[in-house]
C-alpha cells in the first residue's frame, strides 16, 4: 500500500446534489471519474471540465475543478482552445452520445487528429435523455421512440470505429456495473499523453431499453483481457469494436505504444524555433527608424 | 501493452488489526454516504417514503461506523491509516441503480436487504485471504452481524403490508427527466 494521496475523491465533489433520475448511470460514472481524478492526484484548481448540453454533460457542476457547460455539441472545439490557451491543465471533456456524435460529431475528426492532450468521456445511454427520450445516433436500429413510433430505420453509428478510424491514440469502453474497472480506465485516459476516449454505456434508466440497463450488463460484459486482446495492435482493436451494439466489450481497444508529440506539444516547438530566428527586441526599434 | 492504473488495492493476506478496522469503518462510512445520497434523491424526486427508510439507513450506518471508531481508537490511537476510500467499491453501499424515482418503501427496505447480503458475500470471499488471526476474527464478527443485519431488515419486511396498493398505478406524472 501507497501513502495517501494528497486529494481524495471527496475533494473533487461539488456542493451541487446531481438531479439526475434515481438510478442513472451518470451517478456511477461521476463517481468512478472522482476516484479517478484522485489517484491521478491533480489538485481541483488544475482540473477543468468541458461538457456540451444533455443530462450527463451536467458534470462539470457535480466537480470542484474548473467548468464550463457550454453549448450542445460544441464540447470539443472549446476544450480545445482551453487546453492551447493553458496547457498545464488537465481537460477532461465529457457529455452525452447526442451531444457528441448528433450535432458535434463533426468536431471529433478534427480533435483526434490534432491530437490535444484532452480526455473524451462520452456517456452514451443511446437516447437523448435530456430531452425525454428521443432518438440518438446510437439508438439500436428498430428502436421505438417519440420520434421513431415505428422504430428506426437507421443503423447506429459505432463511436469506438468512429475514433479508432480518425486515429485516436487511446479508445476504451467502460460500464459502471463494472466500476473498479470503469474508474481504471477513466485514469488510464486520463494518463494517456495524448488525445484519449473512452465510450461508457451508462443507461438511462428513464428511457433507455431494459437490455441496455446496468442489471444487462452485468450478464453482458467482456473484458477485452478475457481475450487476450493486445491493445497495441490496431487492427485487432478495429476487429473487436465492430462488435458494438451486439457485444459489451470493456477495456482498453487501443493504446498507441508510442504516443506521437501532442499538438501542444509541436506548438511550442514551432514557436521555440521562430523564437530563435527572431530578431533581438532592441533591433526592432531601429530596424523600424531605418525604414 | 496496457499501463497499469496507480490506484492501488487492499492486499488482504498482509492487512493488520489496525487496517482492517479502518477497512470497516471506510466501509459503513461508504454506506452511510450513499444512503444519504440515495435519500436526496428521492426527496428531489417527491418519493417520500423509501426516502425516509433510506435516511434512517444514514443513522443506522453511521452508529456502526462510530462503534468501529472507538473500537479502533482505544487500540490503535491516532496512529495513521494504511487504507483510503478510493480502495474499496460498493460493498456495503447501495449500487446507485438500485434507486428509481417513484420506488415503494417496500423495494427501499428490499435495497437495504440486498447490500447487507452483498456485503456478507463481501466477508465471507476475504475471509479465505486473510492470514492474521485477529483480522480473522474481527472479520468473522463483521460478517456475522450482516446476517443479523439482513434478520433486521426482514422482520421490518415482514410488518409491511404485503406489495402496495398503490404501485403500477398511475398516480400522476412519470419521473421528471433532468
Ligand atoms: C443547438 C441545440 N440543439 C438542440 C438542443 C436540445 N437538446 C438538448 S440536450 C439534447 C440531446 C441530449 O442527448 P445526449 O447528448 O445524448 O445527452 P443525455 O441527455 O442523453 O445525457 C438536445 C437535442 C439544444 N440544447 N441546443
Ligand atoms: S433522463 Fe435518462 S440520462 Fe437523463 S438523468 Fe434521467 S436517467 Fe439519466
Amino acid at each position: 500500500m501507497t501513502a495517501p494521496a494528497v486529494f481524495e475523491a471527496k475533494h473533487y465533489k461539488s456542493e451541487l446534489k446531481p438531479i439526475w433520475c434515481p438510478g442513472c448511470g451518470d451517478f456511477g460514472v461521476l463517481q468512478g471519474l472522482y476516484r479517478a481524478l484522485s489517484a491521478v492526484g491533480r489538485p481541483p484548481h488544475e482540473v477543468a471540465f468541458i461538457s456540451g448540453i444533455g443530462c450527463s454533460s451536467r458534470i462539470p457542476g457535480y466537480t470542484t475543478a474548473y467548468g464550463f457547460n457550454t453549448v450542445h455539441g460544441r464540447s470539443l472545439p472549446i476544450a480545445q482552445g482551453v487546453k492551447l490557451a493553458n496547457p498545464d491543465l488537465l481537460v477532461v471533456v465529457a457529455g452525452g452520445d447526442g451531444d457528441g456524435f448528433s450535432i458535434g460529431g463533426g468536431h471529433v475528426a478534427h480533435a483526434v487528429r490534432r491530437n490535444i492532450d484532452l480526455t473524451y468521456l462520452v456517456m452514451d445511454n443511446q437516447v437523448y435523455g435530456l430531452t425525454k427520450g428521443q432518438l440518438s445516433p446510437t439508438s439500436p436500429k428498430g428502436l421505438e421512440t417519440v420520434t421513431s413510433p415505428l422504430g428506426s430505420l437507421e443503423d447506429p453509428i459505432n463511436p469506438l470505429l468512429y475514433m479508432l478510424a480518425y486515429g485516436a491514440g487511446f479508445v476504451a469502453q467502460a460500464t459502471p456495473a463494472d466500476m473498479p474497472g470503469m474508474t481504471a480506465l477513466i485514469e488510464e485516459a486520463i494518463r494517456y499523453p495524448g488525445f484519449s476516449f473512452v465510450n461508457i454505456q451508462s443507461p438511462c434508466v428513464t428511457f433507455g431499453e431494459e437490455d441496455q440497463q446496468l442489471k444487462a450488463h452485468k450478464t453482458k460484459m467482456k473484458t477485452l483481457a478475457s481475450l487476450k486482446h493486445d491493445s497495441s495492435n490496431q487492427l485487432a482493436a478495429l476487429d473487436l469494436a465492430r462488435a458494438y451494439g451486439t457485444e459489451l466489450y470493456t477495456g482498453v481497444f487501443y493504446r498507441n505504444p508510442n504516443p506521437p508529440p501532442t499538438y501542444e506539444a509541436l506548438v511550442k516547438l514551432r514557436q521555440a524555433e521562430q523564437s530563435k530566428k527572431a530578431r533581438p527586441h532592441h533591433q526592432l526599434l531601429e530596424a523600424y527608424l531605418q525604414k | 501493452m496496457t499501463r497499469q492504473p496507480q490506484t492501488p488495492s487492499i492486499d488482504f493476506t498482509a492487512l493488520t488489526l489496525k487496517d482492517a478496522l479502518d477497512l470497516a469503518i471506510l466501509i459503513e462510512e461508504e454506506a452511510r454516504d450513499r444512503y444519504e445520497e440515495l435519500s436526496a434523491q428521492l426527496v428531489l424526486h417527491r418519493t417520500p417514503g423509501a426516502a425516509a427508510f433510506f435516511s434512517k439507513m444514514v443513522r443506522i450506518e453511521e452508529l456502526h461506523r462510530k462503534q468501529l471508531l472507538e473500537e479502533r481508537t482505544k487500540a490503535f490511537g491516532d496512529q495513521p491509516s494504511a487504507v483510503r476510500r478510493e480502495m474499496i467499491f460498493d460493498i456495503e453501499a447501495p449500487d446507485y441503480d438500485e434507486a428509481r424515482a417513484e420506488m415503494t418503501t417496500r423495494q427501499a427496505l428490499e435495497t437495504a436487504l440486498r447490500s447487507e447480503e452483498k456485503a456478507h458475500r463481501f466477508f465471507v470471499e476475504v475471509l479465505s485471504h486473510v492470514q492474521n488471526p485477529e483480522v480473522k476474527k474481527l472479520f468473522e464478527e463483521l460478517r456475522d452481524e450482516e446476517v443479523e443485519h439482513q434478520q433486521l431488515v426482514k422482520a421490518e419486511l415482514a410488518k409491511l403490508p404485503p406489495g402496495d396498493p398503490l404501485q403500477g398505478v398511475d398516480v400522476g406524472d412519470g419521473p421528471a427527466p433532468q
